[in-house]
């Protein structure tokens, strides 16, 4: 018998590894542009750093993109596969074990909603923000106003990020995929 | 890439086209926007799209079509920017409503309150 089954091997890889590494990845993003804030570059040491900065935020969109797509179409399928008709144990089927307790039923009807949809509008921000990294470069760097913009939109992607993650921590540690 | 590729690098090209930049910003806004609103749209009975995929049920159909609208909105708006400078202030403020209403619309309470 093996230790973890196949769902819940992707449901590591969806929170941990590719949601954490994003969240990680927005975190040394908002970092970057706020050392950038002034637009030179004596807070790194003079080195030119909108390459690496492109290259994170590229990082990002690709980890949000993969989390939400793993999440899903391969998580949350197995998250609503329907129990068999009068099975008592619901232990495998998650979304109906939550939903048979009123104390828990919460967590289907607000956190794995929010997180069905929520996380895409990080992804379009994120990949937004690698978009004019990429193609500015050093420009997004001396322009203040598309700065800001891009940080906010990072800084809205951090908090989507965190919060879905903390629901998906609530729903998987109640009704985990086993 | 080339320094002078990059169209907003003013030590290099002399010219601050900030279009492409706020195409983008935009469009990430009404991408956000269009993710609320398909999902009020669909909570209140009014429209649903169609599932895309059998085993994810109706949010494989919502949220493909919420990027598919991004996506054009995208290239539109890209088309008809990408050469040009416009004022940030107004794009920023109207990209933060729409994505504000998008994240607000996406929270089971409020579809609630329609």
């Amino acid at each position: 018998m093996s230790l973890f089954s196949e769902r819940s091997i992707w449901t590591m890889i969806h929170g941990m590894g590719l949601g954490g590494a994003a969240l990680l990845a927005l975190a040394a993003g908002l970092f970057a542009l706020y050392l950038m804030r002034r637009g030179d570059t004596a807070a790194i040491g003079g080195t030119d750093a909108s390459r690496p900065i492109a290259l994170l935020t590229a990082f990002i969109a690709v980890m949000l993109w993969l989390t939400t797509f793993v999440g899903t179409y391969i998580v949350f399928p197995a998250y609503r596969v329907p129990p068999p008709e009068g099975a008592a144990d619901l232990s495998l089927y998650p979304r109906y074990m939550l939903l048979a307790d009123p104390s828990t039923a919460w967590l289907h009807a607000f956190a794995m909603e929010t997180k069905e949809h929520l996380p895409f509008i990080a992804a379009i921000l994120a990949t937004a923000v690698a978009f004019v990294a990429w193609r500015y470069r050093r420009g997004l760097l001396a322009n203040s106003q598309l700065r800001r913009i891009a940080t906010a939109f990072l800084a809205l992607c951090f908090a989507i990020v965190a919060w879905v993650s903390l629901l998906g921590v609530f729903v998987n540690k109640v009704a985990p995929l086993e | 890439m080339h320094d002078a590729e990059h169209p907003l690098d003013p030590g290099q090209t002399g010219t601050l086209r900030n279009g492409p930049a706020l195409a983008a910003f935009l469009a990430a806004g009404i991408g956000s926007f269009a993710m609320g609103l398909i999902l009020v749209l669909n909570e209140t009975g009014i429209f649903a799209p169609p599932t895309i995929y059998g085993p994810a049920g109706g949010v494989s159909g919502r949220t493909t079509l919420a990027v598919v609208v991004w996506l054009v909105a995208w290239a539109i708006l890209h088309f008809r920017w990408k050469d040009r400078q416009l004022e940030p202030g107004r794009v920023a403020l109207s990209t933060f409503v729409l994505i504000a209403f998008g994240i607000l619309a996406t929270f089971p309470p409020a579809w609630a309150l329609i």
